[in-house]
């Protein structure tokens, strides 16, 4: 209804159209937004929830715009969320609406998580208060493997539907082992070892995409 | 606890270059960033940076706080002020410039492979920061076992909230142990 630039084609600039067109929003009412959407995800589900709240409820940002955002947000360094309040707050007031939602976005749970740290040096020497933790780690690790392991999956081409413009399978195991030996096991300094393993494996994909056929039933064996 | 500047400096000098290089947010660091503050600089011992971890997790707002949460360790409220700058604002410059080039060249074969060749290294990351907070060293096998098991549950039943999984793992975790 009031989106009127959803529609608005793939042509260069369809993000500059969106910023005239769309709902005008202060910048104390996104720091505001940002700070409930911060203060109220809990378990890493916040992308969820800003989409809920600004796609669905107040329609600031169209839904093509926002899946978008949301694939650049994944590939870039950074929190997922804390990328997507800086693209969303420059789609919407520029540089100061982003630093706005990122202040946000992160100013209330780091006091909260604070809070948290100072009772957790207070108690730390209580063996039950330890415990507790040492399991809500041990869980939150499991859920880190089955993340893992899923998106590899994906990746390698197990079963369903590979994702659009996937490297080809052994080359993106080959990445995925490489990684994880490299800082994993031998414990490689992380920020050289990225520098050389990010053009290596961009490359791979570059001159040696899944091809559309592998993207079957073929888990390429 | 007094905030030097050479801590400072440190805690810096380690986080802004692992901002630029958290492909894929929080959990693809945790490695390095356990082998910087337990090992390298010995900003936490293995316990309280797990504990911290957990912590992390527990809370409202992205686990990438347990940046922050080092650097207070570190070196106080200075600490976590100057991690947090270091840690939040280049990734963030970073994914700003990009914004608009993104949207210029959405859908063009490079922009695909950048997407496809960093996927991978992602996983690897993720996988590895698994084995950075379990302390291979205590020889317990319980925090193993449960890991494996939420992972499980996790990748048999994806409906049940992540929150419940790990409640439940955190309660049957505690009382094993004090049942021991």
């Amino acid at each position: 209804m009031m989106n009127k630039s959803d529609n608005g084609g793939m042509e260069p600039g369809t993000a500059d159209a969106d910023l005239r067109t769309s709902a005008r929003v202060s910048l104390l009412e996104l720091f505001l937004l940002f700070s409930r959407l911060g203060l109220s995800s809990f378990g890493g589900n916040t992308s969820a929830w800003i989409h809920r709240e600004l796609v669905e409820q107040r329609a600031l940002i169209g839904e093509t715009e926002f899946i978008a955002a949301l694939g650049l947000c994944r590939i870039m360094p950074g929190a997922t969320v804390v990328n997507l309040a800086v693209v969303i707050g420059r789609q919407l007031r520029g540089p100061a609406g982003a630093t706005f939602a990122v202040l946000g976005l992160l100013l209330g749970p780091s006091l909260l998580v604070l809070t948290f740290a100072l009772v957790y040096r207070r108690f730390a020497g209580e063996a039950i208060f330890h415990t507790v933790l040492e399991g809500t780690a041990a869980s939150s690790v499991g859920l880190m493997i089955a993340m893992g392991l899923s998106i590899g999956a994906h990746l390698v081409g197990f079963g369903r539907n590979r994702s659009r413009g996937a490297a080809a399978a052994p080359a993106a195991l080959a990445i995925i082992l490489t990684t994880f030996v490299l800082i994993g096991l031998a414990r490689f300094p992380m920020v050289p070892t990225m520098l050389c393993l990010m053009p290596i494996s961009v490359g791979l994909a570059y001159f040696w995409p899944a091809s559309r056929r592998d993207e079957g039933s073929d888990a390429s064996g | 606890m007094p905030a030097d500047e050479k801590t400072l400096a440190a805690l810096a000098l380690v986080f802004a270059p692992l901002s630029l290089v958290s492909i894929g947010g929080g959990p693809s660091i945790i490695a390095e960033m356990q082998h910087q503050a337990v090992i390298v600089h010995q900003w936490t011992t293995q316990r309280e940076f797990a504990d911290l971890f957990a912590i992390a997790r527990a809370a409202p707002g992205p686990g990438t706080l347990l940046a922050t949460l080092i650097g207070f360790s570190a070196a106080g409220w200075l600490g976590a002020l100057v991690v947090s700058l270091a840690f939040f604002v280049p990734s963030s410059l970073l994914v700003y410039g990009a914004a608009a080039m993104f949207y210029r060249w959405r859908g063009s074969a490079w922009h695909t492979a950048v997407a496809a060749g960093l996927a991978p290294i992602a996983v690897g990351l993720v996988l590895a920061g698994a084995f950075a907070i379990i302390d291979i060293e205590e020889g317990s096998l319980l925090p193993w076992g449960l890991a494996i098991a939420v992972a499980a549950c996790r990748l048999w039943r994806p409906g049940i909230h992540p929150f419940v999984l790990i409640g439940t793992g955190a309660v049957i975790f505690t009382l094993v142990t004090l049942l021991e």
